[in-house]
């Protein structure tokens, strides 16, 4: 079931995947897009590099923008802004891709 | 493997005048039926047309339906595709998609292929007052309902977020069973994982090398057998990529007669996605091909690389480096000599390595930039005469590798790979 999910190392990071799996299933996509956010802002906050020069636009910018963004707050540190509560099922896989594929490409 | 032709109906300004000449639109639209009869005799399995607005120069195709019924009097075979209608309710009110939908699918003996997709460009959504935030969400909840309008008898009517309508019967209802295969176009990756949970073909337009292609075909049809919650009755499982072809006796008059074009397709397409060119484009106003044309050969997609450097990935870079972000790398690569670009043998070679990677359809960027119809009809026969034979031979040992894939999957399955 899980498939790329596995190839996640950290394994609390995993496990919030495998949750977001499950919520998907289970037609919560709100909860979809806040696993998969805040995953992607730990990513961030692990790898503070990816937050300098150039690559800060690369991965703020492309955060994708549809009802939740990512800014930096006044601390330079990255947060997620919901601009609505509710999100349909291709908007969670959308997050949800997004955050696994940088994480694994990460090495996380 | 499968073969399609791809249309956006270019057309460039004139470099040396302020608007095109009288007949320049009739003669395109003209010529793409001749270029798309051709390739139906030859054998070519699809075309798909896409839906622009606005676009001028880049893309004239604003009714793909009345171009794709008039190709569908032409031809005999050839599957006509959208590529793809555009499903926000403010560009087209679902109960029309579905009455256009199956009104083609009847005129055309059942050939039809349902492309959807949302836009991207400030030029379109602007127009029609469609928000960024809010297309996939508008895109999935058309989608959703313009299937229940093809399937329902009478379609039960909605209230959702961005359409509501009553009951009604909407007819006719398409000739395809329970309904005609369903796309989504996939600029970047996680719409192609959206597209196999959705049990829907993905439109790939990522000018995807064969690896990548690889490995999106693994994980596409894991998804299809694993995590799919189809968004029809039958499901579509399918992957499509686009290419630039060009392909003549030589690789030099290959090249000479098909760069232009892939970069003027390159470079009118960033011109219009850069929200900095695009959002400020003066309508009538701007020539963009003597913009294109008139740029240092190595700059040709200058303006759009300067724009974006230090926010497509360039990271400061030149133009010549490949960029990080995936459709600013999609719009790099289609300005580059592709592996289709060249003679027969050389097209051979790359679509191989496509064939490898199990890539249900390629789809060629034929017609382009100020490329003469003559070039293209050339192109397109050497292609279909030269090219396609030795993997329609081929294609058995895909349909096995594809029931391989699909083996316990069961949803039905509506699809013409």
């Amino acid at each position: 079931m899980s498939g790329k999910v596995d190839r996640i190392q950290d394994e609390a990071l995993r496990g919030s995947f495998a949750d977001a799996q499950a919520a998907l299933k289970a037609g919560d996509y709100r909860k979809v897009v806040e696993l998969s956010s805040a995953a992607y802002v730990e990513l961030l906050r692990r790898k503070p590099e990816m937050l300098q020069g150039q690559q800060q636009f690369m991965n703020v910018i492309f955060f994708p923008r549809l009802g939740a963004h990512l800014v930096l707050n006044n601390d330079g540190q990255p947060e997620i802004v919901w601009d609505r509560e509710k999100f349909s099922f291709s908007e969670a896989v959308t997050y949800f891709e997004f955050a696994v594929d940088r994480l694994i490409k990460a090495g996380l | 493997m499968k073969f399609g032709l791809f249309y956006e109906h270019q057309i460039p300004r004139p470099r040396d005048k302020e608007q095109w000449d009288p007949d320049a639109e009739h003669k395109m639209m003209k010529d793409a039926l001749d270029q798309i009869e051709l390739a139906d005799q030859l054998g070519f399995d699809y075309i798909f047309e896409v839906e622009h607005h606005f676009l001028e120069e880049y893309s004239h195709s604003s009714a793909p339906e009345v171009f794709l019924a008039a190709a569908s009097q032409r031809t005999k075979n050839i599957r006509l595709g959208h590529g793809i209608t555009l499903m926000p309710p403010r560009y087209n009110h679902p109960a029309r998609v579905a009455e256009r939908i199956a009104t083609l699918d009847l005129v055309s003996d059942g050939r039809v292929e349902f492309g959807t997709g949302e836009s991207a460009s400030e030029m379109e959504m602007g127009g029609f007052g469609v928000r960024r935030e809010e297309k996939k969400q508008m895109w999935e909840e058309a989608t959703r309902e313009v299937i229940k309008m093809m399937t329902q008898t009478p379609y039960k009517g909605t209230e959702g977020e961005y359409f509501g309508m009553p009951s009604r019967n909407v007819v006719p209802k398409p000739l395809q069973k329970p309904h005609p295969p369903l796309w989504v176009a996939s600029s970047r990756r996680e719409t192609t994982m959206v597209a196999a949970r959705l049990g829907m073909g993905s439109l790939g337009f990522a000018f995807e090398t064969p690896d990548e292609a690889k490995e999106r075909a693994d994980e596409y049809f894991r998804l299809v057998r694993e995590e799919c919650y189809p968004i029809g009755e039958a499901i579509n499982p399918a992957l499509a990529a686009v290419t630039i072809l060009s392909c003549f006796e030589d690789d030099e008059e290959a090249i000479a007669k098909g760069m232009e074009g892939a970069q003027f397709f390159a470079y009118s397409l960033a011109y219009y996605y850069n929200p900095f060119t695009g959002g400020s484009h003066k309508p009538g106003e701007k020539n963009i091909y003597k913009g294109f044309i008139e740029a240092p050969e190595d700059e040709r997609w200058g303006p759009f690389g300067e724009a974006f450097r230090g926010f497509g990935g360039f990271g400061g870079g030149t133009a010549k480096e490949e960029p990080e972000d995936e459709v600013t790398r999609a719009l790099w690569r289609a300005a580059q000599r592709g592996g289709c670009v060249g003679t027969p043998d050389f097209v051979k070679d790359t679509l191989r390595k496509y064939e490898d990677s199990h890539l249900d359809v390629m789809i060629f960027v034929a017609q382009c930039g100020a490329r003469s119809h003559e070039d293209v009809m050339d192109s397109i026969y050497r292609t279909g005469t030269k090219v396609i034979p030795e993997f329609k031979e081929r294609h058995e040992e895909h349909q096995n590798w594809r029931a391989e894939q699909l083996a316990g999957v069961d949803h039905q399955i509506n699809s013409t790979i």
